[in-house]
């Protein structure tokens, strides 16, 4: 039998040919896991902007560089979610009762920006009507104790989101108002905040 | 038995003219192709050789010796084999024996004119795939009409059960007019735009030197490995398994880990790459079964060629993997480490294997022994120092050369005058490769002129037989 | 398997997997990318490179010089610097704070927490991304190559083993000059070159009067003999010009890094 054809050979089943073992098969499904624990940290998930060695989209996001005016914005967000949300809402929206919106504000949005800078300078009490409704509360000086170029990244920031069209503040301008206004109260209210030259 | 050696001549008779054009030329080729390695390699003992001469300079040299051997020798002698194997194992004559003729001459002359193209400037300036577009055009008809005579054979098979052999070499007849043309349009007729080119020759490249070499070499091997030890191949699930797994995850592999592309694609060969461990394990235990137990007096015959052979596809495999590892792929993917790889699979693995196949066959086609059978002999040990001395010298100083190059604070000088003298060892490399091949185109030659002068001595003989029986009549 | 047929079936399941995610997914990916923005600019990014440089690329084709060359940077990392840009109102405080930290070579979520302790002394930082790896450490890039940095070259010549240095970013490193001396004779230029010399790039001609502004300055063993000048051909002038325009020193969105003004250029 063993002559029968030194070349044709049986791929019928001898009773000793083994099947194939679990183990292997386990292997496989040990390092497809591994496998794809890997492709999951490291493969951006087929985004064509993450090269390595990032690792997914949210790293290259967070590694852009920032300079100029996103700089400056982000300043002013750091400033305004540190100082200004907790009264005037995360969006610029207010809270009834409390603070007046931000977002499509009349005094915000004005071309000349200083009654936008006086109200933090100086703080506002009283009567101030604000997008067609009336408030009447209190306003602490928040922003006097910021530094000239953060009132002025928080102003611009403020004055360009929420769907806000004022132009931006500089440093510059601030120190101006600052001086031109030193030494003077509490606002009272929006007539007092107009009386202000 | 005298019955089934009769049955055989026949067959392998029937294989003579066809193969021949094919293995003959195939053999040609490998030493002109090893020729111009060695002359690419000259450069790295005296730059200065072929200042004056474009034609030889080593950025054309080098792809052109690499075309060579690989699409002038490899791929058709690999061929030439399987039509071979096929025509034995399905019992029956080889189908359309002019069609392989044809193909041969026609392949030949693509290889011709491929190389004159790059010599002159007229490359692609794709890895291994560096032939010019008319030559591309007539390999691929040449191996479509192969194909055809392969498939013919395989049709008309006796016994309709597939063994082994014919799974592995199946889809390396499938397989390569696939990539060949892929490569070919995407890259050639209608290239695509920017890096994605670059995505396509790798994926060319680790389908042809992997996964192609790895289908086509475990075929010849499983098949030699089983005639001479004149046992079925074991483990024959193991075999299928490690089929289906390989053809799956194999593909994937061939990414540099440092390309300049999304981070997805060498995440995916590194994945691909861990994965290719499941079909090494399960080929490697059929082979070990396969060869264990066997009482073979091997003495350098075509055994021991697809044994040596099966044992350098392992070890390339393992350094296929390790390229995929991101730290190590890092270091050692743009190092010499790369081409000592390709080295093996084509001189340690794929060429082993099908000269094993050439020596098994040829004395059986031309149906008399072979005129200078040491050669077979030192021929294995020539190609074994071969390799040994062209590619374990390019992968050590490769991975030396990626160690220092993660160091900024080693001068590039020192790290280029440190790798000269690996490159200048690898030149004995091609040197015992190529008295190697030489000892092949020895035997292979003398065989065909010794078969003409038999073919003539017949042609005259019935020449002159009429006039011999008039003069005794007379 | 039982049959040729079930073996093509296989054999296709498995090519049409990594054809589709190869091939045609990289090619619909990569292949349809366009320019992009330079970051913090209007700027588009790649332009395409000067009529010269375009056939400088086929020249480089042509005689192979991706075989010794790569055009790849890697990348290893990505850091952050902490830089103090002003002082603010106490200075004092700032310069004691700053003593006590690190400002060097931080996660993006380090680099955030000690800007905002600075900024909270009254100091005004600004964070710088840097890329880190030892080819950026050589001068060879200022990021990794990315795919808009290949878009306009056909063939896109990768290169796989480095036996000479990357060039992506070789026209910052070197002139019209020294990169046609270097093609005539590297060893002229860089002492311990292996690089064959591109003799035939050049033409060897007899000085007609006054010599040519584009001879080269030969000396000792290297010079012509008397009355002749060797003269770059158009190919030489091509490859170089195509040299040249290799930069890789801009930041894109995927690969960021803080543009800073004159930068000192590392030496190879």
């Amino acid at each position: 039998m063993s002559n029968d054809s030194k070349d044709s050979m049986q791929s019928t089943t001898e009773s000793k040919t083994p099947t194939v073992p679990i183990w292997i098969f386990c292997l496989l499904l040990l390092l497809l896991y591994v496998c794809g624990t890997y492709f999951d940290r490291n493969s951006g998930w087929f985004d064509d902007q993450v090269y390595a060695p990032f690792q997914n989209s949210d790293e290259v996001a967070a590694y852009q560089p920032v300079s100029g005016a996103a700089a400056t914005k982000l300043e002013g967000q750091k400033v305004y979610s540190s100082i200004c949300a907790a009264c005037h809402g995360d969006s610029g929206q207010g809270k009834p009762g409390q603070a007046p919106p931000l977002a499509g504000s009349e005094w915000v949005n004005a071309a000349d920006f200083k009654e936008a800078g006086e109200v933090p300078q100086l703080g506002l009490n009283g009567e101030v009507h604000v997008a067609g409704q009336d408030w009447n509360s209190q306003m602490a000086p928040m922003g006097a104790a910021l530094s000239d170029s953060d009132l002025a990244a928080v102003l611009t920031y403020i004055r360009g989101s929420w769907g806000n069209k004022g132009a931006d503040v500089s440093a510059a301008d601030i120190k101006a108002m600052r001086t031109a206004i030193a030494g003077h109260p509490a606002i009272n209210g929006e007539t007092g905040l107009k009386a202000i030259k | 038995m005298n019955q089934n050696e009769k049955d055989y001549s026949a067959i392998d008779a029937s294989c003579r003219v066809p193969l021949l054009p094919l293995l003959g030329g195939a053999a040609l080729w490998l030493v002109v192709g090893l020729l111009l390695a060695i002359v690419a390699s000259l450069n790295f003992h005296n730059p200065e050789m072929f200042a004056n001469c474009p034609y030889l300079t080593y950025g054309r040299v080098q792809p052109a010796a690499n075309d060579v051997i690989l699409y002038g020798f490899a791929i058709p002698a690999a061929l030439g084999v399987i039509l071979w194997i096929f025509a034995r194992l399905s019992e029956t004559e080889l189908a359309l024996p002019i069609v392989p003729i044809a193909a041969a001459n026609i392949w030949h002359l693509g290889v011709f004119i491929g190389l004159i193209g790059i010599l002159v400037g007229d490359t692609t300036g794709f890895q291994w795939l560096e032939f010019p577009r008319p030559a591309a055009i007539l390999i691929f008809v040449a191996f479509l009409l192969i194909a055809i005579s392969a498939f013919a054979t395989f049709g008309g098979r006796r016994e309709r059960a597939l063994q082994p052999a014919h799974w592995f070499l199946l889809a390396g007849l499938f397989w390569f007019p696939w990539i060949y043309s892929t490569a070919n349009l995407f890259l050639i007729a209608w290239p695509v735009r920017g890096v994605a080119q670059a995505v396509v020759d790798w994926w060319y490249v680790n389908n042809l030197l992997f996964v192609w070499f790895g289908l086509v070499g475990l075929g010849v091997a499983f098949y030699l490995i089983s005639k001479i030890a004149a046992r079925p191949v074991q483990a024959v699930n193991y075999a299928l398994f490690g089929f289906w797994t390989f053809i799956l995850f194999a593909p994937w592999c061939g990414i540099p880990q440092g390309a300049p592309v999304p981070a997805w694609l060498p995440a995916a060969s590194t994945v691909a790459s861990v994965l290719v461990v499941i079909p090494l394990l399960a080929l490697v235990k059929v082979f070990a079964q396969t060869v264990s137990g066997v009482n073979v007096q091997c003495k350098g015959g075509p055994y021991c060629y697809a044994k040596f052979g099966t044992v350098m596809f392992i070890v390339s495999t393992l350094m296929v993997i390790s390229l995929g590892c991101p730290h190590f792929g890092r270091t050692a993917g743009e190092t010499w480490y790369v081409p000592a790889l390709q080295y093996l699979q084509i001189f340690g693995f794929l060429a082993i294997v099908v000269c094993g196949g050439i020596y098994e066959l040829l004395s059986p086609i031309m149906g008399f022994e072979l005129p200078f059978a040491k050669f077979v002999r030192f021929q294995h040990w020539f190609f074994m120092i071969g390799v040994a001395f062209l590619v374990v010298p390019l992968a050590i100083g490769g991975f030396e050369e990626g160690l220092k190059m993660k160091d900024p604070n080693v001068p590039f000088g020192d790290i280029r005058r440190a790798t000269l003298p690996y490159l200048q060892v690898s030149t004995a490399g091609l040197l015992a490769l190529l008295l190697g091949s030489l000892m092949l185109a020895a035997n292979i030659f003398s065989m065909i002129i010794r078969w003409k002068l038999g073919l003539v001595k017949t042609v005259l003989t019935a020449v002159q037989a009429p006039l011999e029986t008039q003069e005794v009549k007379s | 398997m039982k049959t040729g047929f079930s073996v093509f079936i296989a054999v296709f399941v498995a090519m049409a997997f990594s054809w589709s995610g190869f091939v045609l997914g990289p090619v619909r990916q990569l292949g349809t990318e366009g320019q992009t923005n330079i970051l913090n600019s209007s700027d588009i990014y790649p332009n395409q490179r000067p009529g010269a440089a375009t056939l400088g690329l086929q020249v480089y084709r042509s005689y192979g010089c991706a075989q010794c060359h790569t055009m790849q940077v890697g990348q290893e990392g990505v850091v952050c610097d902490v830089v103090l840009t002003a002082a603010g109102n106490k200075p004092a405080a700032v310069s004691n704070l700053i003593a006590t930290l690190q400002l060097t070579g931080l996660t993006k979520e380090q680099a955030d927490a000690v800007s905002g302790q600075i900024t909270a002394a009254g100091g005004k930082t600004e964070t710088h991304i840097v890329p880190t790896g030892a080819d950026i450490s050589r001068g060879w890039g200022m990021r990794h190559s990315v795919a808009e940095d290949f878009l306009w070259d056909n063939p896109v010549q990768l290169g796989s083993v480095r036996v000479g240095p990357d060039l992506s970013n070789v026209g910052m490193r070197y002139d019209v000059n020294w990169e046609l001396m270097h093609l005539y004779s590297p060893v002229s230029e860089v002492k311990s070159s292996t690089m064959p010399p591109f003799h035939f790039l050049f033409i060897k001609e007899r000085i007609d009067g006054t010599p040519s502004p584009e001879a080269l300055p030969l000396q000792g063993d290297l010079a012509p003999p008397a009355g002749y000048e060797i003269v770059p051909t158009e190919d030489a002038k091509n490859l170089v010009a195509y040299l040249l325009s290799l930069r890789v020193n801009v930041p894109l969105y995927d690969a960021p890094f803080t543009t800073l003004a004159p930068a000192t250029e590392k030496k190879k």
